[in-house]
This record gives C-alpha cells, sequence and structure tokens, in this order.
C-alpha cells in the first residue's frame, strides 16, 4: 500500500517520462550502433550478444547509473520542496516504510529501464545476427545479472538524497560517484564493488566466478546501506 | 480528566531555553488556546507533543500514552497542522489528503469531508503549489481535521486567511469538541482570538509558563493583580510585559 | 545597478552552499589514480608521447570528458534551486533591475565557479605532478605555459557549452528534465567529437581541445586538428543565442502566471 502511495507522489514530477525517455534512449544505442556498423559486428566470431554487451553496454549503464542519481534526487526533493516531510512525520508511518517504498519505486522504474535495453538487445540479434541456441538464456541471465547490480546503487543513492535537503547536494555527489566509475581504472575486483561502478559489469566480462563474487559483493552492500539507513533515520529522529 | 498533560517539558538548543519546564492541562473535550507572542515557545511544544522534535528534559502524556514508546498510536490519535503549511506541490489538493488518507486507512468519503469542512471542494483539482496562502493554509487545516481524531493540534490556524476565513475557521474549531468529542490545542499570539474560541488559556513567554486556567480566572488574577479587565488584551500585553521586566533584571 | 554588482550579489546567494566541495572533490580523485599509476605513463612507445606529457594530458582528458560538463549541470541546478525555493525569484522580479541582467550575472557566477575548479585542477595537477616526480624518480612537472596554456584553453573551449546548459536550466522548469537533458547531452560527446560536424556540438569542444593537444604531442598519432573556422564563428552563434534565449526566459514563468 505503502508502494502506491509513493509512486502517486511521483505524478506530474516528470519521473515517469523521464524514465521511458532513458530508457528508450537507453534502447536506441545498440540498434544504432549495430544498424551503422553492421559488417563489423556481424563478423566477429564470439556469440552475438557478447559482442553487443562489449560494444554497448559502458553507455548504456550510464545511462542507467544517471537516471537512478536523478531518480533518487526528485524522489526526495518532492519531500523536502514544500516542506510534506514534516507533514509525513507528524502522521502515523514509519519514515523506515516511506524510504523502502521509495527504494522500490526507483527500483522498478531502472528494472523498467533495463527492460527496454533487453528488448532492443533482443531485436539486434533477431535482425542482424543467428541467434543461438541458448539466446534466451544468455539475454536473460545477463540483464537479470544487470538488475541485481543495480540495487545498491539504488539504495545508496536514495539514501544520500534522504538526507539532503538540497536537491543540487545529493546531485553532486551522485555525478562524483558516476565521475570516480570513469577514473577508477579497471580490472580490480574490489574497485569493481563500488556501487556506481557495480553497475557497468556485464555477467560475460566477469566470467562465472567473478560474477558470484559480484553477486555477494552486491548482496552485502545492500544490507550495509540499508542497515546505515535504518541507524541515520533513527538518530535524526533523536536529534531533531 | 487531561488528554493531554506535561511534566516540566523542557527543550534546550545549546545554552538556549526555548521550553522551560511547563506544566500544561488540557481538560478532554475542551478547546485550550495556547497564547504567546512570536518565539514564546508555543511551536516548539506542539512539535514536541508531534514527536517531530525531542524533548531535553521532562515528560509528557497524550491521552494516557507517552512518547516514544507510543509514538505510533498517539500519531494515530492527532489531527495536526503545524507553522507553515506542509504538502506536495506537485499534486492537488485532492490528491495531497488523499495520501494522508491512505497513511491514516480512513473511508474515501473523508477527502471530500475534509474538503467540504474547509471550503476547498471547488478548488480540489488545482495543484496545491498553485493554490493561494490562504488556500495553502486550509489545506493544511483539512489535512488536521480528516478523519476527525479525538486530539487536534493547530499552531496558528488563522495566519494568513482573510477576515472571512478567519471567522469561518474559529466557528468551526468552537464547534469542533460539540461536533465531533474532540479536544483541540490551538496556539495564537492574538488572545482576542483565543478569547473567541477557547476554553481555557496558557500563556507562555520566553518558554515559561506565565499563566493556565480558564478565561473567567484569567479576569480574576488580571483584577487580583491590578491589571485591566476591561479588555483581555490589555491584559496579556501587561503579562508579557512584567515578565520581560522581570527577566530584564533577573539578568 | 551595474554588472559587477549585481554579479557580487548572485555570488553572496549561494554563500554557505558547499559547492566548493562537489567541485573539489573530484578533482582529487581524478588525481589520486594518476599518481599510483603514474608508471603506465613509461609505456607509451606505441604513441611516441612524452611520460610527463601524457600525465598532464590524461588528466585533462579525465576533467574534460565527464566531470568538467556535469559541474556545470551541477551548477545550474544550485543557481536555480536557491532562487525558487522560498520564491527569491519573485521578490528579485519586483526589485528594480531588468531580468536579463539577472540572468546574466548567474551566468557569470556560474563561470565564475567553473574557473575556481580549472584553478583548482592546475594547483592538483602541481602537486601530483611532484608526488609522482619523487615517486617514480622522474620529472613530470611541465612548465606553467605548457599547463596554463592547456587550461586555459579547455576553460574557453567550454564557455559555449555553459551556455547551453544554462539556457536549458532556465527554459525547462522541471528539474529531472534540464538535468537529465543535460546530463545526457555529455554521454554521446565522445561520438559526436570524431564526426565533422563536431563544431555544432557544444558540450564536446573541451574534450576536442584536449584530445587535439594530445595528437600534437605525440609522434605517432596523426593529426587531429581543432580548425578554428567554422569552429569559432560557430560557437559564438551558439553562445549568443543560448545567452540571448535564456535572458528572455528567465522569470517569464513567474511573470505569467
Amino acid at each position: 500500500m505503502s508502494v502506491s502511495l509513493e509512486y502517486g507522489k511521483l505524478k506530474r514530477t516528470g519521473f515517469y517520462p523521464a524514465f521511458v525517455g532513458g530508457g528508450l534512449l537507453a534502447a536506441a544505442i545498440p540498434i544504432a550502433n549495430t544498424a551503422l556498423r553492421q559488417d563489423v559486428f556481424t563478423s566477429v566470431k564470439e556469440s552475438p550478444f557478447v559482442v553487443l554487451m562489449d560494444a554497448n553496454w559502458q553507455m548504456m549503464a550510464m545511462l542507467n547509473v544517471f537516471m537512478i542519481v536523478i531518480g533518487a534526487c526528485i524522489v526526495y526533493h518532492i519531500e523536502y520542496a514544500d516542506n510534506a516531510l514534516q507533514k509525513m512525520e507528524a502522521l502515523p508511518a514509519k519514515g523506515e516504510s516511506m524510504f523502502f517504498s521509495k527504494c522500490f519505486v526507483l527500483a522498478a522504474a531502472s528494472v523498467f529501464m533495463i527492460a527496454l535495453e533487453t528488448a532492443a538487445l533482443a531485436f539486434c540479434v533477431r535482425c542482424w545476427f543467428s541467434p543461438p541456441e541458448d539466446f534466451a538464456a544468455q539475454l536473460f541471465s545477463s540483464m537479470g545479472f544487470a538488475t541485481a547490480l543495480s540495487v545498491p546503487a539504488v539504495i545508496l543513492m536514495m539514501g544520500i538524497s534522504s538526507a539532503c535537503r538540497n536537491m543540487w547536494i545529493s546531485l553532486g555527489i551522485g555525478v562524483i560517484g558516476i565521475f570516480a566509475t570513469v577514473v577508477i581504472p579497471p580490472g580490480s575486483l574490489i574497485l569493481s564493488m563500488f556501487p556506481f561502478t557495480l553497475p557497468f559489469q556485464t555477467f560475460s566480462g566477469a566470467g562465472e566466478g567473478e560474477a558470484g563474487e559480484l553477486l555477494l559483493g552486491a548482496l552485502v552492500e545492500m544490507a550495509v546501506f540499508c542497515a546505515a539507513e535504518l541507524v541515520y533515520l533513527r538518530i535524526r529522529r533523536n536529534v531533531q | 480528566m487531561n488528554m493531554i498533560e506535561t511534566n516540566k517539558l523542557t527543550k534546550t538548543y545549546g545554552d538556549f531555553k526555548a521550553v522551560a519546564g511547563i506544566n500544561l492541562h488540557v481538560r478532554k473535550g475542551s478547546v485550550y488556546g495556547f497564547l504567546g507572542p512570536n518565539g514564546a515557545g508555543k511551536s516548539t511544544t506542539m512539535k514536541m507533543f508531534l514527536g517531530l522534535t525531542k524533548q531535553s528534559k521532562g515528560t509528557f502524556t497524550i491521552d494516557g500514552k507517552s512518547y516514544p514508546q507510543d509514538r505510533q498510536a498517539i500519531l494515530r490519535e492527532i489531527g495536526s497542522f503545524i507553522e507553515a503549511p506542509a504538502f506536495y506541490g506537485n499534486l492537488s489538493g485532492e490528491e495531497n489528503l488523499h495520501i494522508i488518507r491512505k497513511i491514516l486507512s480512513l473511508p474515501k468519503s473523508s477527502v471530500d469531508d475534509a474538503l467540504e469542512l474547509v471550503g476547498l471542494t471547488e478548488h480540489r483539482k488545482r495543484l496545491a503549489r498553485k493554490y493561494s496562502l490562504g488556500m495553502k493554509q486550509r489545506l493544511g487545516l483539512a489535512g488536521a481535521l480528516i478523519g476527525k481524531p479525538p486530539i487536534l493540534i493547530l499552531d496558528e490556524p488563522t495566519n494568513g486567511l482573510d477576515p472571512v476565513g478567519i471567522h469561518e475557521i474559529r466557528t468551526l474549531i468552537r464547534n469542533l469538541p460539540k461536533q465531533f468529542d474532540c479536544t483541540v490545542l490551538v496556539s495564537s499570539h492574538l488572545l482576542p482570538e483565543v478569547e473567541l474560541m477557547a476554553d481555557d488559556v496558557g500563556i507562555i513567554n520566553h518558554g515559561r509558563l506565565l499563566f493556565e486556567g480558564s478565561l473567567a480566572d484569567l479576569k480574576q488574577d488580571a483584577v487580583q493583580k491590578g491589571y485591566s479587565h476591561e479588555h483581555l488584551e490589555d491584559t496579556f500585553l501587561a503579562m508579557i510585559d512584567e515578565d520581560n521586566q522581570q527577566r530584564g533584571r533577573r539578568r | 545597478m551595474n554588472l559587477l554588482t549585481m554579479v557580487d550579489i548572485e555570488r553572496r546567494k549561494i554563500h554557505r552552499s558547499k559547492i566548493i566541495w562537489i567541485l573539489m572533490i573530484p578533482i582529487v580523485i581524478l588525481w589520486i589514480p594518476m599518481i599510483i599509476n603514474a608508471d603506465v605513463n613509461f609505456n607509451m612507445q606505441a604513441e611516441g608521447i612524452l611520460p610527463e606529457d601524457n600525465f598532464l594530458v590524461q588528466g585533462f582528458l579525465g576533467l574534460s570528458w565527464f566531470m568538467f560538463p556535469a559541474s556545470l549541470v551541477i551548477g545550474t541546478v544550485l543557481l536555480n534551486q536557491t532562487e525558487r525555493s522560498g520564491n527569491g525569484i519573485l521578490k528579485m522580479l519586483s526589485l528594480p533591475i531588468s531580468p536579463a541582467k539577472l540572468c546574466m550575472a548567474k551566468f557569470i557566477v556560474l563561470l565564475l565557479l567553473a574557473a575556481v575548479q580549472m584553478i583548482a585542477m592546475v594547483v592538483c595537477y602541481y602537486l601530483s605532478a611532484a608526488a609522482a616526480s619523487s615517486l617514480e624518480d622522474y620529472s613530470f612537472t611541465l612548465g606553467p605555459s605548457d599547463v596554463l596554456g592547456l587550461a586555459g584553453s579547455v576553460y574557453l573551449a567550454s564557455i559555449p557549452m555553459a551556455a547551453v546548459f544554462w539556457m536549458i536550466a532556465v527554459c525547462i522548469r522541471t528539474p529531472v528534465f534540464s538535468v537529465g537533458i543535460g546530463l545526457a547531452t555529455i554521454v554521446p560527446s565522445v561520438l559526436v567529437m570524431n564526426t565533422k560536424v563536431w563544431f555544432a556540438y557544444p558540450m564536446c569542444y573541451a574534450f576536442r581541445v584536449v584530445t587535439g593537444q594530445m595528437h600534437k604531442l605525440a609522434a605517432h598519432m596523426g593529426d587531429f586538428p581543432c580548425d578554428l573556422l567554422p569552429w569559432i564563428p560557430a560557437a559564438v552563434i551558439i553562445t549568443l543565442v543560448c545567452l540571448a534565449v535564456s535572458c528572455n526566459q528567465l522569470g517569464k514563468a513567474e511573470r505569467r502566471g
């Protein structure tokens, strides 16, 4: 019920159209890229899906993380802008459940984006490649992997924006986080565990063993960020 | 029986005492006027009742329950309106109330009732951001009155309303205990206003409670101390003035 | 009231906004891995670029492709939010000043913020070059003319981009969209930079300037010139159009409704 409330609060903020737009833009990347450079792509020996991910995922993931950052900023901006949060705190509802419902809405929106991207990738393979037998399995495991690895960023960003009354501060922190992923040299497993870097990892690029470690890392991060938010909410209630 | 009772309730910010050990007694089914100049500690006290800020010392009970153990239960009984109106600017007045209604799990009709009560029915589809100051104030009041809670905490509810609106809201508050069987704690910095609405009065200045009792008691008190009792406004001003002078001497 | 006083007022409005931290932190994040991985600069024989040149250029590549444009977007959000929260814009519009001047003053503050970040970049470059030099026992430090020349040209090349972002922020009042469009235009700048019409896309100017510098310094990387024609006229026209539109639009919505 709480989730549907949070969903309703985001009306007319541009949140939903932005995710649709962002998703369509991200989905257009592999289609445009393959259409323009058909010969280069189809001549490679590797599985078509791996080729597509290698060529496009960095930019698509960048858009996904951008949308997570912007989405999180907006979700709490509406609470602070006209002081609505104070009214919410004076109602018999838990701040915690509001936070997790908001996280759920943002996570669902980014799953929607990833679903659009999945459809685009499937379209590319059908149009320009000859799909291998296990293609569907590859596609879904890979996109499921991408979804799971975006959740830590969702929770972390939501925590940051719940703490910042001014939207531009949470935006600034988020953008710096994304920037750090650009600067962090690739290759190190520990550094790729950075929450904003996780969504850039691909299932095929990670390999079986590393994929498991990344998933485990993501799980640990989720737990840590949730716990940190719970502590933060408790402290905030007590020092006000 | 007292609906709200405080025991040496204190709130300090650093070395500044916003509320200094006050003992309030709000009778069940009464309208209690909480009176004091700007910055006297009225809003801070009310915020403590709602758990929006934590007391530094002292305790309070609301309908026999205490904070923070019974936070949820307390908030379920209170309809509140604190300071500047708080709302979602991107949602219409109706949608704002819908959110509050859902959280309080009230029936659908309660939104219409609340809108009707504050006279916002014809503007219910308009975005709250585009409301006039008076309409925002009414929306805030609707958010407090929705579901007819047994306790109402209203912080300067007539701020920003026009004379007609002020009259309407005062009459509404005056009749609330009879209509809905509720207790009202309403703050104001205008004594004539409190005089028109309240059964009991509490006067606060610089965080200290100067007087508590019925309006009749206040008049009697004024006579004893030699204040003017013709106009209660003068009594109030004299009381505050004397307190301020004493504070000056204490320093 | 003259423009300078207005700029000073606008600068005061962002007092205590902590924007300086948001500008500084990425610079530090940028240089730390550069110092740690300083030895990579010795393996650039294929490109034929000197280690010290590579150290400088890589740092500026990192800044100009993403963080510098993104900082400008954040700056526009800051300038707009301080005005719109608390309805300060209404007060400003009711004072005897022209909205166009107000808009220009804000734009200049945006450029000042960018200048602060660029200066921090240069300072951090010298600190990191010194640190890398002592780590690798090789002098990475370049003369001020090389460093300031690059920093200055990147800064100047970013002004049209700042004007575009400012126009987006003024015209699109829904924050999600103004920020989203601003950030989204940064992503394809790498692709557009390599096309023939790069001069029509201000978001890639700064990156193109640094890349051009890299090609100039590297012996085996070929030419990647930044021809001043038609670039400079295009940049000037884009800047002027964007500023004209934003000066015209600032406060329009408030005055209408």
